[in-house]
């Protein structure tokens, strides 16, 4: 007998934003990923608190995939994040951290939501014209003749993950090496169109960083006794493949629902197994070298290629599939049935290689857009960290192709975008205005909001209790120590900006990032030489960022817009 | 699930403390005198006797995040060199109090990163000059020096800590009763013994001090070792730029060398034994059996290849243990070949099988009817009907089995080697009709048998065909189990050999079975100290010199930093730009003191574990002396060798130092060493900056319930 129970209506709040709890949570998220940010930010220890794996990091992708976010506003959030991260990897907590600035402030300044709205659409907008302008101040072109900003960028990133654990010589050794797993992956004769190729990360952990190492084509891991009984390998100009995604493991996988009644002596596995024999055969007879095979192949086929001469490799894993595909320029064969040789591909060579204690069949191709990058670490919460920050190297390097462009990192663009925005609304309120019926005081008050919100997130950068300085010539990121305010003389105490552009020795007159602002107007228009003379540099992914922003203002917009939730508790 | 969120540092950072709180479990395990900790479990009553970090942490419940971290480190270094864990573990525990201490005296968490991990990789810099190329140790490799003929050396060799001039020679008598049996003996400064390094001695409390009367001749043979240390020593080195005896020279390679006034001659070890000697750390009786195993697998590599020609490396692979509990501990002994047990149901079966070669075949996976391999997946839903009743006597395993049968018979297989279990009815059938099965082998015994008999291994027996079998196996009884101890374990050892395998088998055998898991482990600790070493070309000075060249290069630097201010500063800092930068030179030498104590409790706490010192007071004033010497010389590689030339230009004459040829330095490992040194200090730097925990997946109630405080939920 099944019971029945009455719907329980659903619940509404309105106003989230004022409740107690909600704003709660909204700080501890803001605390979390506010103390993550940045080269000298803190780590977090991830665990189930059951003794299941334990992950040390800083970076939004895995923190965010592991926050189980239940409350509906930090959800919102959460999510957009998430969401700008798998499109563009970088710039997570930048986007989140803004966004709870944003929300934060907004709400302190007290105007009512639609133009709280609006005029943050039109701030935003602002920005965007800005960064996309050629008078921009904060953006370097990117020259694809020079390795330099590109090496540059890819120093930034790994520096920006301190779980990681990289040394300096290891942050240069890596970073070479998503520099040139990156230019193996552009095709050489490029047309009007250009598809880039694919850099695969191999695991190979517990051995030194500096062991790391790219390779040109694909490695993929077998046994040592596996691979004694391939050996030696035939010379040849070119290996015939064949890839299958289907099991050749001979199991009947498909029987579907209930019983399957067989007279005695019928043997449906003998039966399996003369088929994967004849496919065998007609893999011989077509003259393939390698077989490559996602799942498991039955040892008794294993047995007939190997004595046929031909190379069977199994449980490749569903993630090779797809480059090994491209690189072999193979058609992945999904049924035992009948194959068609237009799916065979072909590699130029085969050799084995031996890296810390694993073996490897290496694949090298006839045209190389595919490469390996054999990535070390010394323990496995390292090994993943660095793992997700080459992904996401590789992943602004490629961004960085379709717009050729960097931003200033280190905290400048956000203290120079926040120094063009305050002048621009004091100097020429009315082109931002464009006559929607917003008065300047209004706009002055979500200006300082969004300036003070970009201010703070380039104040996040420091966790050691140090002041921020702006200077008032290009508005960029200086950091200083705590109790040296008003020093008399600042050029003594600073070094350099944040980016790395500019030295403290230029006469450029200081001020508290959190002080009285007293507008001024930053020099636009970067110089190109200014670029060029200095070395080590501190870079962002353009396009990243930028949809950072966009994701941040837009999110902070949407939250602010709530009025109601409403829960259903069924 | 609800995600809550623990705040780990406040003023006193908790993952540091539980850091070094674990780590102080493992103190004990530091040096060559270890003490065992015995381990109960609660449940089963099964006890262990343990006495390294590895089986320490296997064996602790680590459900706590920072435990679970450490554990990882520890495994990893174990997982990659199989040494140096006992190392990673202490230099936890004294970073991790190093770190604290940091932080109590305001130093920000980043300089703190910055300076120790810049510390640390200057140390790697420094200790590169305490480098010994080992060369060539096969080429004088002849039976007349082996390795049992040298047990009765010293092998305590720590370079400054010497003897001076007669002093407490009677005071060390005395006190050696306490910490050394006859292979070992100590010498120390202050005439104390001294840590004769990282000797294993878990018994030495256990055995009678026979021979007290060899501890001087022992202590003569370490000082005229000293001699030889200081004759075959070099001439220029920019280490020693503040001395006038310029003999070092250190090699691009970072080798040293000497320039002597004819042909330059390379200090190096080139003998194996001398290698072996140094690398035991006191416990020779696993280093015999590795020296044997190494001479029985270089004996069949010069069958194989004609001569030793090419490098000889250790292969690891091709090297077995069998441990055979509750035998007496002089059955332990090195035998080419395979030898394991098998129940004593076949001896009747292999008095017949002996003397004669047999063929065999290699099953990879289990021997059982229902085996099927990896990734097969069964289909549960397939019934098999029959449509007559005379089929059915039979059920599918005795059909299964006698197909084997079928299938051993026609290939005249008399021996089944399988990976995997083994079906108890099949091998009842075989033994029946003459055919020895063994299941659960090594995969590294299949690959030698299958190297050495032709034989291809299969997984199932239907595929067995003329090329999978392969031949020339002969099969005996392992000689020295005697009778009595055999009937009662109900089990025999038999050994199988095929012409042209490299396989060694060591036999281990203990008459206390909780100490079976240990010996084990020292076994492959010495044997893969050496494979390291001959791997790696090259071994450190041992017996702590490593050591106290970084805590004194340390310690140098600290005072630079401190009076050169920013210059010459190497520091990284993640973020160049910050204001960190500028007050790098104000934190330094806090910084860098705080690292080097890290060594200072290594060092004293091995003087206190080998119970040289009843105080690790005692023993800390000890190393400071030695330390302030080492600085104020100016160079602290030089005071060490120079201390060392001083003292027994003092005591001996030319005489006695002929008689030094042979002497055994100790040896340390090079990689090894350095990557616990660095593994450690990146899993303190780790859990320093890490600043809050995050569960997952637990409710509120079960978290108030435990620590209602420092909790934040979202």
């Amino acid at each position: 007998m099944s019971r029945l129970e009455a719907k329980r209506a659903s619940l509404c709040k309105s106003e989230p934003l004022t409740s107690e709890r909600v704003k709660a949570t909204l700080s501890v998220l803001k605390g979390v990923v506010t103390s993550c940010y940045g080269p000298a930010g803190r780590l977090k220890l991830l665990h189930n608190g059951r003794g299941g794996s334990v992950r040390t990091t800083s970076q939004s992708a895995a923190l965010l995939a592991s926050l189980p976010v239940t409350q509906p506003v930090s959800k919102i959030l959460t999510t957009s994040v998430q969401n700008h991260v798998s499109c563009f990897s970088d710039c997570g907590l930048f986007t989140a951290i803004l966004c709870c600035n944003l929300v934060e402030n907004i709400q302190r300044a007290g105007l009512t939501t639609t133009t709280a709205i609006t005029l943050n659409k039109h701030l935003l907008s602002l920005c965007t014209e800005y960064l996309k302008s050629e008078i921009c101040a904060c953006r370097l072109p990117v020259d694809f003749g020079s390795a330099r900003p590109l090496l540059c960028l890819a120093r930034s990133l790994l520096t920006s993950k301190p779980a990681c654990l990289l040394t300096r010589e290891e942050v240069e050794h890596v970073a070479a090496l998503i520099l040139r797993a990156f230019l193996l992956s552009v095709p050489e004769n490029a047309q009007d169109r250009i598809t880039l190729g694919k850099s695969v990360i191999v695991p190979l952990r517990g051995q030194r960083v500096t062991d790391s190492t790219v390779l040109p084509g694909m490695l993929i891991e077998i046994p040592e006794v596996q691979l004694m009984r391939i050996l030696p390998i035939k010379k040849s100009d070119s290996f015939k493949v064949a890839l299958f995604c289907a099991s050749l493991s001979g199991d009947l996988s498909e029987t579907g629902e209930g019983t399957v009644v067989l007279s005695y002596g019928v043997s449906l596995e003998n039966a399996v197994l003369d088929q994967l024999l004849h496919l065998g055969r007609q893999l011989v007879s077509d003259h393939v070298d390698l077989v490559i095979c996602q799942k498991v192949i039955h040892p008794s086929l294993k047995q007939f290629l190997r004595t046929h001469g031909v190379i069977a490799v199994d449980r490749v894993g569903v993630a090779l599939m797809e480059p090994l595909s491209k690189m072999t320029g193979t058609q992945p064969i999904g049924s035992l049935k009948s194959v068609s040789p237009s799916s065979y591909g072909s590699v130029k060579d085969l050799c084995t290689a031996k890296f810390g204690f694993k073996h490897f069949l290496h694949l090298i191709p006839n045209e190389a857009t595919v490469c390996s990058l054999l990535l070390c670490n010394r323990n496995d919460t390292a090994w993943d960290e660095l793992k997700l920050t080459c992904q996401t190297a590789l992943h602004a390097l490629q961004l960085t192709i379709k717009e050729p462009y960097v931003l200033l990192g280190g905290g400048c663009t956000e203290t120079h975008l926040a120094a063009y925005i305050r002048h621009k609304t004091r100097d020429e309120p009315e082109s931002i205005l464009r006559g929607d019926g917003y008065t300047q005081t209004e706009l002055r008050l979500i200006s300082e909001a969004f300036c003070s919100a970009l201010e703070s997130l380039a104040g996040s950068l420091e966790h050691d209790g140090g002041e921020i300085l702006t200077d008032r010539k290009y508005g960029h990121f200086w950091s200083v120590q705590a109790d040296s305010a008003s020093a008399v003389n600042w050029p003594d105490l600073l070094l350099r900006c944040g980016c790395g552009l500019y030295s403290s020795q230029e006469e450029l007159g200081w001020s508290f990032l959190k002080g009285t602002h007293h507008p001024f107007v930053p020099q636009t228009c970067l110089p190109r030489e200014a670029s060029e003379s200095a070395s080590d540099l501190t870079l962002d992914c353009f396009t990243a960022k930028l949809s950072g922003l966009q994701v941040a203002v837009e999110t902070a917009n949407l939250i602010l817009d709530l009025s109601y939730v409403i829960e259903d508790r069924n | 699930t609800v995600m809550a969120c623990r705040v780990v540092s406040k003023r006193k950072h908790m993952g540091l403390q539980q850091l070094s709180s674990f780590a102080e479990t493992g103190r004990t395990f530091l040096g060559p005198v270890k003490s065992s900790k015995f381990i109960q479990g609660e449940e089963c009553h099964e006890s262990v006797l343990i006495s390294s970090a590895v089986r320490l942490l296997e064996n602790l419940d680590l459900t706590n995040a920072v435990g679970q971290l450490l554990n990882e480190a520890v495994q990893a270094q174990n997982n990659t060199y199989r040494t140096g864990t006992n190392t990673l573990l202490f230099l936890v525990g004294a970073w991790s109090r190093a770190a604290e201490e940091c932080l109590h005296l305001g130093v920000p968490i980043s300089l703190v990163v910055s300076v120790m991990s810049e510390g640390l990789n200057s140390c790697l810099e420094e200790v590169v000059s305490l480098q010994v190329p080992v060369r060539n140790v096969f080429d004088l490799i002849d039976n007349t020096k082996t390795f049992s003929g040298l047990e009765t050396f010293n092998t305590s060799l720590f370079p400054f800590l010497q003897i001076p001039s007669g002093a407490g020679l009677r005071q060390k008598e005395r006190d050696l009763k306490d910490v050394t049996s006859q292979s070992l003996a100590v010498s120390s400064l202050s005439g104390r013994p001294v840590k004769s390094p990282e000797l294993f001695r878990p018994q030495a409390k256990v055995e009678t001090d026979k021979n007290t009367s060899q501890t001087s001749q022992a202590l003569k043979n370490s000082l005229l070792a000293n001699t030889r240390c200081r004759k075959s020593v070099l001439t220029h080195s920019r280490h020693f730029c503040s001395t006038d005896n310029n003999q070092w020279i250190s090699k691009p390679d970072g080798f040293l060398e000497q320039h002597g006034a004819t042909t330059p001659k390379t200090y190096e070890c080139n003998e194996l034994v001398e290698l072996e000697v140094g690398l035991s750390h006191g416990d020779h009786n696993s280093m015999k059996l590795v020296d044997e195993a190494v001479r029985l697998q270089c004996k069949s590599a010069g069958v194989q290849h004609g001569n030793c020609s090419r490098p000889f490396l250790l292969d690891m692979s091709r090297i077995f243990t069998c441990c055979l509990p509750g035998l007496h501990e002089t059955f332990s002994c090195v035998c080419p070949g395979y030898i394991t047990v098998v129940s004593i149901t076949s001896t009747t079966l292999i008095k017949e099988l002996q003397h004669q070669s047999i063929r065999v075949i290699l099953i990879e996976g289990d021997l059982t009817e229902n085996y099927r391999h990896l990734g097969f997946n069964k289909s549960t839903n397939i019934k098999t009907v029959s449509e007559s009743t005379k089929f059915q006597q039979e059920s599918p395993e005795e059909l299964w089995i006698s197909h084997v049968l079928q299938v051993l018979i026609k290939f005249n297989v008399n021996l089944v080697l399988a990976q995997g279990n083994v079906s108890e009815r099949l091998i009842e059938k075989c033994t029946q009709t003459k055919q020895l099965v063994i299941g659960s082998v090594n995969s590294n015994v299949m690959q030698a048998f299958a190297e050495a008999s032709g034989a291809v291994p299969v997984a199932y027996v239907t595929q067995v065909n003329e090329n999978c079998v392969g031949s020339g196996v002969y099969v005996t009884f392992w000689r020295n189990v005697p009778f009595d101890a055999a009937v009662q374990i109900q089990r025999i050892a038999i050994m199988l050999k095929t012409e042209g395998m490299n396989l060694v088998t060591v036999v281990l055998t203990s008459p206390v079975t909780a100490q079976m898991q240990g010996k084990e482990d020292r076994f492959w600790t010495c044997a893969y100290r050496l494979h390291c070493a001959l791997k790696e070309q090259k071994v450190f000075l041992g017996g702590g010199a490593v050591e106290f060249l970084c805590l004194s290069h340390l310690q140098i630097l600290a005072e630079q930093s401190l009076h050169k201010g920013n210059q010459g500063c190497s520091g990284w800092l993640r973020n160049t730009s910050s204001w960190l930068a500028s007050s790098l030179a104000l934190y330094r030498p806090t910084v860098l003191k705080c690292l080097a104590n890290g060594w200072h409790r290594y060092l004293s706490t091995i003087l206190c574990n080998t119970a040289s010192y009843s105080s690790e007071f005692e023993a800390s004033t000890f190393i400071q002396h030695h330390l302030q010497n080492a600085v104020d010389s100016g160079s602290p590689l030089s005071y060490i060798l120079n201390e060392c030339s001083k003292q027994n230009s003092g005591i001996f004459n030319s005489g006695i130092s002929d008689k030094l040829e042979g002497i055994p330095r100790v040896y340390d490992i090079v990689t090894p060493k350095i990557e616990a040194w660095r593994r450690a200090l990146d899993l303190v730097l780790l859990v320093l900056q890490t600043d809050s925990e995050i569960i997952t997946g637990l409710g509120h109630t079960q978290i108030n319930s435990q620590e209602p405080e420092g909790f934040l939920f979202l």
